[in-house]
């Protein structure tokens, strides 16, 4: 065996390992509230948003408040600290990433996804009315 | 009908693709020019197919023909005819159209320009991409599996369990649903096509590397695959650029980049491309690294198809932002990927002892060692790149629901690589355009960069105020390779300014690795409350009323009206006034925000925008849309906001209580026309029939009423009432009353008799204070209004963002760099064609 191609194996070997050991580490998994209560950790909760429920933003805490139904049915409350995002209000799911404490899902980082899809017929019923 | 006339234009175009692919394979393999011919007919006659469908399409478009579920799917009859145009490519069956027609204008250029070596076999390959992307459209069913989503299909088809077309199939909707409001800017009509090209310019240097394989020669395929890659690569360029600026300046994604799946889809092919084009100049100059050549060639090309089959089969899922519909294209998409890997493994296989390769090392002092490790530190990036794309797939193997990685793991896995690839570019166009004795003479010429880079970096440092250690090897790197690349483009202009294309690129390279740095030092502006606010939450000192303690800090803020905030101790900043404006689209709001700098006093105005989406707006939810304003500086961008304002919240609920059955658009054109200035004006200017709004009241003059003898005051010469609406737009309290304004004769003297008003339902009190018989206006006072007009405020969101506008010029510097190096490659292949066909004579 050439020295280069040991050194060279060696390394990819290395590399590689490290790669995906920090891969690893940085994706999370996609959980419910109930899940993300006992976690306690930074987690990415899937769900909808509940319209019949109160929402707003506080001027006075400065934190956008919503209730969320994630994909196992729970309902509960979210805090985000930013504003409202885009498109929120269209969105056919929401992607909440934060914390879980006390009920309560403090979050702030929010990927709202948008509808360039309209599959649902809900606009054609309202149209044909 | 036209669906119908559709619908067969892309089968036939479908037929004869494969038609065409079929003879270029036997004009290749029995080297038969009359095969390559026809194809050449069948492959044209398959382009004005597909143009021809494509214009049956904008023209269901513009025509506004809803029946069919593409045109109700993506627009709506208020649309202009720009929008109507983009969103021919706004739905995934348009864009693979876009895609389609972008590669068969890749493929007549290929057929004009490309020498009989490898002209069939080239479009052998090209065509192959061509009959998977149009299978995706044909929409078709054979021997029960349904191939493809026409773009044709109707609406009653796609919703046939609707009870509406189950009763009557021919109902065709009113109304389409509409372009996301989003999307209704400018650059939807740019940034796809841009992208579509590159997409297909990218098939190039994939089709004459297998093609290069097939016939045997390996060498020659870079002198015209080259000039292609590099357009590809501007293409792509251009296309980030455009996306990059989009989602920073108007869509307030908060950045111009986000590492987004749709993002990296581009970025990958980009680098492999660039590492691609950089093993072609070795094999170019030296007669090596063809198996590279070969490889990136192949893997630039798989690639763009193995991130679109992610984006586009709907296994990214809730990964990006971006949602494409899933159109059921997943076992499709999956068999273009294996399609082309497998063409390119298998004829790489078959070939592979046959490509030269060096008898010998490669010294590791060399300009092709260094090139050629550049060239694989690319590799790794754009690896490193795929693996987190594919986080959907490959997380599967750590947890069960993956999410995609943080932006942490790109950025740390990257710019470190970004870094080594700007040393490498100094070492490399050193050794490409000088001739060293030795490592030493070599080491020698590199003084002057290292010690000039030296001082410049300590110099920035202190300036800037850097105190992480990384930051300041990062900095002193990207300023070598400015410095580094500068001196031989400096040299190169004198000598022949056709040549500086290299380094023109890598000091754009080592420009935007500065303009990164930037980003490490985002952060919100705010005031001193605030601020002290934050640090004390940082302490865990705050308690929220649960008495559980506080964990979000704030990164916006509510100013009043005129009133000053030092923000960051840099700027006062005011909210002074705002305006319903309806410049865009019905009810857009701008706002004034004055900064004024604290130590210089030099002012300037931004102005950020709110919106309504009327798309996805009901009169009980309307849904408002930010469009923020960036305040461009050449050291630092201020990125400012208005994420909510007492002006939107009354929009709403005077949207919401106005009870009438118009479209949200019109009561949106009918409310407001004033200004909301600091000084409330407590008077009224009115002609009859119009209204006015001050704070949430609305004053609405109906018309003068005329008095009658017995009404008018003792001594009246003239009277006239003026029959006035009043209403509160929070309260819904309204109050009509009839002030009189009247001329007395007294005493050989005229005098104005206008007594008070009290109004009921309001604390303040009317006055009509006279008539301006030039414009026809009466005036009316409204004592005491100031006292109950409701402060005016906004949360304002402000964020410094440093060296934004040096990502921008970095960017530029690429472009311009990829602009010169074509211009040379194409001029370059040009000559040898003609030498070619010369010889070829002889």
């Amino acid at each position: 065996m050439k020295p280069r191609v040991i050194i060279g194996t060696v390394a990819i070997v290395i590399f590689t390992s490290l790669l995906m050991w920090n891969f690893g580490n940085s994706i999370g998994s996609y959980v419910g509230f109930e899940d993300a209560e006992l976690s306690g950790n930074r987690v990415h909760v899937i769900g909808k948003w509940v319209q019949d429920k109160p929402h707003g933003f506080d001027n006075e805490r400065m934190v956008f408040t919503f209730y969320m139904q994630d994909e196992t049915g729970e309902v509960r409350r979210v805090s985000y600290n930013r504003p409202k995002p885009n498109n929120f209000e269209d969105a056919e799911s929401l992607v909440v990433v934060g914390t879980m404490r006390n009920g309560v899902l403090f979050s702030d980082d929010m990927l709202v996804k948008c509808p360039s899809k309209y599959n649902d017929a809900s606009n054609l019923e309202i149209s044909m009315n | 009908m036209i669906g119908i006339i559709g619908s067969a234009a892309l089968v036939l175009a479908f037929v004869a693709s494969l038609g065409a692919f079929g003879l270029y394979f036997f004009a290749t393999q029995k080297n038969n020019p009359k095969l390559e011919k026809i194809g050449h007919v069948l492959f044209g006659l398959k382009g004005a197919l597909v143009f021809f469908a494509s214009a049956l399409l904008v023209y269901l478009l513009i025509t506004n023909q809803f029946q069919y579920f593409y045109v109700y799917n993506y627009t709506s009859s208020d649309l202009s005819l720009v929008y109507l145009w983009a969103a021919f490519y706004s739905g995934q069956e348009g864009s693979f159209l876009l895609w389609i027609l972008c590669g068969y204008l890749v493929g007549m250029g290929l057929i004009k320009w490309t020498g009989d070596t490898y002209r069939s076999p080239v479009m052998f390959f090209l065509t192959l991409t061509q009959v998977f992307l149009l299978s995706m459209v044909i929409g078709v069913t054979i021997f029960g599996v349904h191939i493809g989503a026409s773009p044709f299909r109707l609406t009653s088809a796609e919703f046939a369990h609707l009870p509406v077309f189950l009763s009557n199939p021919d109902f065709i909707p009113a109304e389409g649903s509409g372009l996301n409001d989003l999307l209704r800017s400018p650059w939807i009509i740019i940034h796809p096509p841009v992208i579509f090209l590159g997409f297909a310019m990218m098939a190039v240097p994939f089709a004459f590397a297998l093609a290069s394989l097939w016939k045997r020669k390996y060498h020659e395929w870079i002198y015209p695959a080259l000039p292609w890659t590099l357009g590809a690569n501007l293409c792509l360029l251009i296309a980030i650029f455009l996306g990059g600026y989009w989602a920073y300046e108007t869509l307030s994604f908060g950045g111009y980049w986000a590492w987004d799946p749709v993002e990296n889809a581009s970025l990958v092919p980009w680098i492999l491309g660039m590492a691609g084009i950089h093993t072609m100049l070795i094999q170019k100059r030296s007669k090596i690294a063809h198996k590279a050549s070969i490889i990136f060639a192949i893997l630039a090309y798989v690639t763009i198809v193995y991130q679109t089959f992610l984006t586009r089969s709907g296994v990214l899922g809730d990964a990006s932002v971006h949602s494409f519909v899933d159109l059921g294209l997943y076992n499709q998409l999956l068999l273009f990927i294996v399609a082309v890997s497998v063409s390119g493994i298998i004829l790489y296989a078959v070939r592979m002892k046959e490509i030269p390769s060096q008898k010998k090392e490669m010294p590791v002092f060399s300009r092709e060692f260094f090139m050629f490790s550049g060239a694989m530190t690319l590799l790794i990036v754009s690896l490193v790149i795929i693996i987190g794309t594919s986080a959907p797939l490959i997380g599967k193997l750590f947890v069960a629901n993956p999410t995609p990685p943080q932006p942490q793991f790109y950025n740390d896995w990257t710019l470190p690589f970004g870094l080594a690839i700007a040393v490498l570019t100094v070492m490399t166009q050193y050794l490409w355009w000088n001739k060293y004795k030795d490592t030493e003479s070599f080491a020698g010429s590199l003084l002057t960069p290292t010690l000039s880079a030296s001082f410049i970096s300590v110099a920035l440092i202190i300036v800037a105020q850097v105190s992480t250690i990384l930051y300041m090897v990062y900095i002193f790197i990207a300023v070598f390779s400015i410095i580094g690349n500068g001196i031989v483009m400096s040299k190169l202009v004198k000598k022949n300014p056709k040549m500086i294309g290299g380094s023109v690129t890598h000091i754009g390279f080592a420009v935007l690795l500065i303009g990164f740095l930037g980003a490490a030092y985002d952060s919100p502006m705010l005031d001193r409350n605030t601020i002290n606010y934050n640090a004390a939450v940082e302490r865990g000192e705050v308690i929220d009323d649960d008495g559980f303690p506080v964990h979000q800090t704030l990164e916006v803020m509510k100013l009043d009206i005129n009133q000053p905030r030092r923000v960051n101790d840099e700027y006062y900043v005011t909210f002074t006034d705002a305006t319903i404006s309806h410049e865009n689209r019905p009810g857009e709001q701008r706002y004034r925000i004055e900064f004024e700098h604290v130590r210089s006093g030099k002012k300037f105005d931004v102005n950020p925008v709110v919106y309504p989406m009327i798309a996805n707006s009901t009169a009980g939810n309307m849904s408002w849309t930010v469009d923020p304003e960036v305040q461009m500086g050449l050291l630092r961008d201020i990125y400012v906001y208005v994420s909510n304002s007492s002006m939107v919240e009354r929009e709403s609920s005077r949207v919401q209580t106005e009870s009438s059955f118009q479209a949200v658009a019109d009561r949106l054109m009918n409310g407001y026309e004033q200004s909301l200035t600091p000084e409330v004006n407590n008077l009224v200017r009115l002609k009859p029939g119009a209204s006015r709004n001050l704070g949430q009241y609305k004053i609405e003059f109906d018309r003068f009423i005329n008095m009658a003898e017995e009404d008018l005051p003792e001594n009246a010469v003239v009277g006239v009432q003026a029959s006035i609406k009043i209403t509160n737009s929070q309260t819904r309290q309204t109050e009509s009353v009839a002030p009189m304004y009247a001329i007395l004769y007294n005493d050989g003297r005229n005098t104005v008799q206008s007594p008070v008003v009290e109004l009921e339902n309001f604390d303040f009190d009317l006055m009509f204070e006279t008539i301006d018989t030039t414009t026809d206006e009466a005036h009316f006072r409204l004592i005491g209004i100031e006292d109950y007009i409701e402060d005016e405020w906004i949360i304002i969101a402000i964020e410094k963002k440093p060296l934004v506008s040096v990502v921008w010029l970095g960017t530029f510097l690429l472009m311009f760099g990829f602009s010169i190096a074509i211009y040379r490659r194409w001029g370059d292949q040009r000559v040898r064609t003609k030498q070619e066909r010369h010889y070829g004579d002889v």
